[in-house]
């Protein structure tokens, strides 16, 4: 490769053993013992990676949940059908809307629910303003993992913008709870679209913006070309979803093979990659946030301007579910997104199980793939994961 | 989808088959079939996408209910296997060499559950919870309120008075409910 | 990697001369919708509690706060009011959106700095604070978003033109759908019960409707009322009025929800039900004269208590008001009999035909241990107009009692009702079917002194009326009766300006420019009964005590100051069957509480 590339003594390192795992023996002192986290600023949530360094090298990792445990699954196992969405949205903080869609529809599903043209109309706006925030934080956090802060602050003024106006919709800035079984708590305020066509335009420059501030940048290429890449054959091992299966060529989207609400009447292409390296892991993140922009102006487009949006749900105080069990799914900023619920006639769900991507990704993925990483590199890679500790505790 | 259904009933005890979705089936099996199932359905049948592995816990039947939720991302569709497990001796064989994450499963629901899975790696290392000292917390008879009460310093609620005894206290206060005084 | 991807980067320093976006004041307000603290009309809440019962952080408690001005346990409001504990809210805004008043609803403001966490519980509307008068912030959305049903489930009847000249009940009752879905629109709060004179166990006995258990149902129904066939067709339902799903919508059919359920048991099964299949029978002997819907009730408590009851009464079968006084068209005479004969079943005695006099009584004294009457309000009132005294001018109760014994009475072809109340809407529409079947044809006008809105009729009875082709003029006071050659020819009215003086004494004032003619061959009064207790003789009388209004006084056991008479019924409360029954019922524990104590 380079000049300056010195060809270092592997012998010191630990060698695979039968099972083809590195074998390390932490009494020979040869080791470093480092724990990344659970309080990390290269960390969203709390989670901790126990580190085993060689050097500046790992050469074992592993993934430590738990410090955000509240046991929501549990919680709604004693909550009513209409509350518990109200304990679902906090599974994830930083994405909570695919949490309401997915309790949601499910509750809908099992009890025979049709909602009205205006509620998905404006739950699929409400998911693309989530999944677009989201990205807000995720594009310039790649960044920010190599030391590119600026891109941060401005991605957090943009999303800020995007919060104002699920302020505005839903009353609510972090927490929305705009979703209801049954509908959606509201039409669209007066002047709602102007607004966020004014905040569009913003997102717009940002995105050029950013593209010339990270994208072209020799020092953040460097970082992250052909870091951690992602072997194609690990998708289907490992259930890796959204973003990450796309840059390894899987052109994989629930929006587009499961379609649900309104998406199969808008149009968009789901940007794939061939190559999964750090760097093009955050790309296609970018195009889908110029993507989710331009859903955004799709929808605010042509979803009707007025209707019903709420179907009459039976009494929500005894609200009973006949016995039956759903998963339902959603594509979030980080990929297939699901619930699974399962009723037993009564007033409250018998079992909720949410499905995250970090699920497999932050634990089994990530573990493996740090092996053979550069302690400077541990929370790129988790970034580039887009790691959400809350969905795999729950 | 009701094709594969009918060609995986002649080889699996399939029972309570429920096509929910015209892509999404739910059907039942026995626990010794459970894992060539999901085997076949990996390998031959294009169900390469491990979705979910989950548990119910049907305590009024003494059963646990682990699903296997796999997908099929050519054919996009879904398939659900349940299957019944005893809940006084909760084991089930392990399937963590099918898919890699499956291990994390197993880990998570022998804390939550307390459910073995011979032979699948790191099952007895704390996952979520240390230092859990009590049953499985996700078992339907684990009471969360009470726990938390008993452990942690629970904030005072004021007592609430339901109106119906609260009107009728105050309208009718001499009323033969309660006492009959002369 | 180019010379581009070097120097791209530093356009970010163009940034160095903009203005920076953060806020200076980050107290900002917030937007329209936000969900932040909680405000409370006081004066509309009634404090249900369903803000409570859907509160997922059980944030909400409903505390009492007498004393505060809007704020008083009343028919219809708890006297409650939410207290919210801001350190278990989590801003869902579920309460604003389930509030059955829209009282509860949310400020846009979201600062409020405290020492101590204890001070972040609050009743909204009753601690004052200063987003009280915030116009933004969260409300329900629209008014057709809700959390429940809000329009009853509509119930079937016979159409007008076919219930107009027949007798036969007209309203059909719930089938199990209509019933069940009725049920589910109960928010169970309870505000109802107080309001029911026999405080019946409503959100209870509607929960046994949701869940199919009518066995339940029936024994909820039974704990506090032995006349639910009854009561689930003709109470005044006083529970329907104070509804909260009312307070919005339309309020649940609790009468025919209770109907329902006593509509589905076959009267075999209700020993086995309500097991009563072997009850004791103690020495105690109660005599109760009247046989309505007091003494029933009074005669099924004393009887499961295992005393021993014997109803004496004049008439030739049981029932009172109840048989002789409301139409079958209302209420059929073999749902009468089905609640009657349970009670009979019980062991309770019936002696018919009895009148019982002054020497009676005494008798009666003598071989029972306690001597209840219930003889309720059976002398219709007079006008005392001029022309009153005419020989067709009737007392509504009059003809409602022969009618019942399918006596001939007079059915002329034009008639007036003078009244207002619900007892003038029975004859009226009893005439008017009376008449069609005579002529074909309808003319029958009710007038009452109260206009349209206060008038004390039930709302459906004078819709019903109107429908069959009755004419309701109400807000005339009656001036005279006009007689041509010893016939009636009509009724004089003249303007009622208002009924009652500033004192809420009865003092009726008219406009006596504003006149008005009703022709009539025939008039029925219809202005309210009085009792008649030429039973007691003067010795008697003497040594009980009656209040202004001439009613008996007697103690909350329904005692009156002769210790072995208890009286009950219309002649106390009321008038009307579910007060009847409540009081019966008290005073069985009453009378069962004297017996013990006298041993």
């Amino acid at each position: 490769m380079s000049l300056f590339h010195i060809e270092s003594d592997r012998s010191k390192y630990p060698q695979p053993g039968d099972d083809g795992k590195l074998v390390v023996d932490l009494d020979s002192h040869k080791y470093v013992k480092l724990w990344q986290g659970p309080n990390h600023p290269g960390v969203t949530g709390n989670m901790a990676i126990e580190l085993t360094l060689a050097g500046d090298e790992i050469v074992q990792a592993k993934t430590h949940v738990g410090y955000l445990h509240r046991g929501f699954e549990k919680l709604i196992e004693r909550r009513l059908f209409l509350q518990g969405m109200q304990t679902s949205i906090r599974m994830c903080v930083a994405e909570p809307d695919t949490n309401e869609y997915v309790y949601c529809q499910c509750v809908e599903e099992l009890s025979g629910i049709e909602i009205p043209e205006m509620a998905k109309w404006i739950r699929t706006l409400v998911l693309e303003m989530s999944r677009l925030q989201s990205f807000l934080r995720v594009v310039p956090g790649q960044g920010g993992t190599t030391g590119l802060g600026i891109g941060v602050q401005w991605g957090m003024y943009m999303r800020e913008l995007i919060l104002d106006r699920f302020e505005e919709l839903t009353g609510g800035r972090i927490y929305h709870m705009y979703f209801t079984p049954g509908g959606v708590r509201g039409l669209l305020p007066q002047g709602f679209k102007k607004r966020m066509e004014e905040n569009l335009k913003e997102i717009d420059d940002f995105i050029i913006r950013i593209d010339d501030l990270m994208y072209s940048n020799a020092v953040f290429k460097k970082r992250t070309v052909d870091v951690a890449v992602i072997n194609p054959s690990w998708v289907d091992k490992y259930g890796i979803v959204g973003p990450v299966a796309r840059s390894a060529g899987f052109n994989r989207d629930v929006r587009k093979d499961y379609p649900y609400l309104i998406y199969d009447q808008l149009d968009f292409e789901p940007k794939v990659m061939n190559h999964s390296d750090i760097y093009n892991r955050s790309r296609i993140r970018w195009y889908e946030l110029q993507q989710s922009v331009d859903l955004i102006r799709q929808i605010m487009a042509r979803m009707p301007e007025n209707g019903d949006f709420k179907a009459p749900t039976p009494n929500v105080l005894h609200w009973e579910i006949p016995k039956g069990e759903a998963y339902v799914r959603a594509e979030s900023s980080r990929g297939e997104y699901g619930l699974y619920m399962v009723t037993d006639g009564s007033t409250k769900p018998r079992r909720v199980n949410l499905r995250g991507p970090s699920y497999t990704q932050a634990v089994c993925l990530l573990e493996d793939m740090l092996v053979g990483a550069n302690i400077a590199d541990v929370h790129s890679i988790m970034v580039s994961l887009q790691t959400c500790p809350p969905e795999i505790e729950r | 989808m009701k094709n594969l259904i009918n060609k995986l009933s002649k080889v699996y005890e399939l029972s309570d088959v429920v096509y929910q979705r015209p892509n999404f089936t739910y059907a039942t099996t026995t626990k010794e079939n459970t894992i060539s199932l999901i085997t076949q359905l990996r390998d031959l049948e294009g169900f390469s996408h491990f979705v979910l592995l989950s548990c119910v816990d049907w305590i009024e039947d003494n059963l646990f209910q682990l699903t296997y939720i796999l997908n099929n991302p050519t054919q996009k569709y879904d398939i659900a296997i349940r299957c019944m497990i005893d809940r006084n001796e909760a084991a089930m064989t392990s399937a963590h060499y099918l898919w890699e994450q499956i291990a994390t499963y197993q880990r998570e629901l022998k804390e939550m559950y307390g459910i073995e899975f011979p032979g699948s790696p790191r099952l007895n290392e704390n996952f979520i919870l240390e230092g859990w000292d009590n049953i499985p917390p996700m078992r339907r008879d684990f009471d969360t309120k009470k726990y938390s009460e008993e452990t942690f310093f629970p904030r005072e609620r004021p007592s609430s008075n339901d109106p119906a005894t609260y009107m009728k206290s105050r309208l009718h206060p001499d009323e033969w409910d309660g006492k009959i005084a002369e | 990697m180019s010379l581009k991807d070097i120097l791209l980067p530093f356009k970010a320093w163009a940034n160095v001369a903009k203005e920076p976006v953060s806020l200076k004041n980050p107290m900002r307000e917030g937007a329209p919708r936000y969900r932040g603290f909680h405000k409370n009309d006081i004066e509309t809440c009634i404090g249900c509690g369903t803000c409570e019962a859907i509160c997922e952080n059980e944030a909400i408690v409903m505390v009492p706060v007498e004393g505060v001005a809007g704020v008083e346990t009343k028919s219809g409001d708890s006297g409650l009011r939410p207290l919210i504990d801001y350190g278990r809210c989590c801003w869902c805004g579920l309460c604003v959106d389930i509030c059955t008043t829209q009282s509860l609803t949310m400020s846009n403001e979201h600062t409020w700095v405290v020492t101590d966490p204890e001070e972040l519980k609050f009743i909204p509307g009753v601690d004052k604070k200063t987003w009280d008068n915030n116009e933004l912030g969260w409300k329900k959305p629209a008014p057709n978003y809700h959390f429940y049903g809000q329009e009853r489930v509509s119930m079937g009847e016979l159409h007008a033109e076919e219930r107009g000249d027949s007798f036969i009940e007209f309203v059909k009752g719930y089938s199990k759908e209509q019933a069940q879905l009725e049920a589910d629109r109960c928010v169970e709060c309870g505000i109802c019960t107080a309001t029911c004179p026999a405080h019946m166990g409503i959100p209870e006995y509607i929960k046994a409707v949701r869940n199919n258990d009518m066995e339940e149902g029936l024994r909820v129904l039974y704990a506090t009322n032995p006349l639910p066939e009854i009561c689930g067709r003709i109470c005044t339902h006083k529970c329907e009025d104070v509804c909260s799903v009312g307070q919005q919508g339309e309020a649940l059919s609790i009468r025919w929800l209770k109907r329902y359920i006593a509509d589905q048991i076959p009267s075999e099964k209700y020993h086995e039900i309500l097991d009563t299949q072997n009850i004791y029978k103690g020495d105690k002997k109660i005599a109760l004269i009247g046989a309505g819907p007091a003494s029933l009730s009074a005669a099924y408590y004393l009887s499961l208590m295992g005393h021993n009851c014997t109803i004496y009464e004049k008439l030739e079968k049981a029932g009172g008001m109840m048989r002789y006084g409301i139409p079958s068209y209302r209420l059929p005479y073999d749902q009468i009999d089905k609640d009657i004969n349970y009670i009979e079943s019980l062991g309770v005695q019936f002696v018919y035909n009895t009148n019982v006099d002054a020497a009676k009584l005494m008798e009666l004294n003598k071989t029972h241990d306690v001597v209840y009457i219930g003889t309720g309000l059976h002398l219709g009132r007079s006008t005392g107009i001029p022309g009153s005294d005419h020989e067709h001018v009737f007392q509504s109760i009059d003809l409602l009692r022969k009618i019942t014994q399918g006596e001939e009475i007079m059915v002329p072809e034009k008639v007036v009702v003078i009244g207002g109340g619900n007892v003038a809407m029975d004859i009226t529409r009893s005439m008017v079917r009376l008449q069609k079947a005579k002529y074909g044809k309808v003319h029958v006008l009710a007038t009452s002194l109260e206009s349209e809105d206060i008038m004390p009729a039930d709302r459906e009875e004078v819709v019903e009326a109107r429908e069959e082709g009755a004419i309701i003029d109400p807000g005339w006071g009656p001036k005279s009766i006009e007689i041509v050659d010893e016939k009636i020819k009509g009724l004089h009215v003249y303007k009622c300006l208002s009924i009652f003086d500033e004192n809420r004494r009865f003092s009726p004032k008219f406009d006596t420019e504003d006149k008005k003619f009703f022709e009539a061959d025939m008039v029925i009064e219809s202005i309210g009964q009085g009792m008649d207790i030429s039973y007691l003789s003067e010795e008697l009388k003497s040594k009980l005590t009656f209040d202004p209004r001439g009613r008996l006084t007697v103690n909350k056991n329904f005692q009156s100051s002769l210790p072995w008479l208890f009286v009950g019924g219309d002649m106390v409360q009321g008038p009307d069957v579910i007060h009847g029954i409540a009081n019966g019922h008290k005073a069985a524990i009453g009378i069962d509480y004297y017996l013990n104590s006298k041993k």
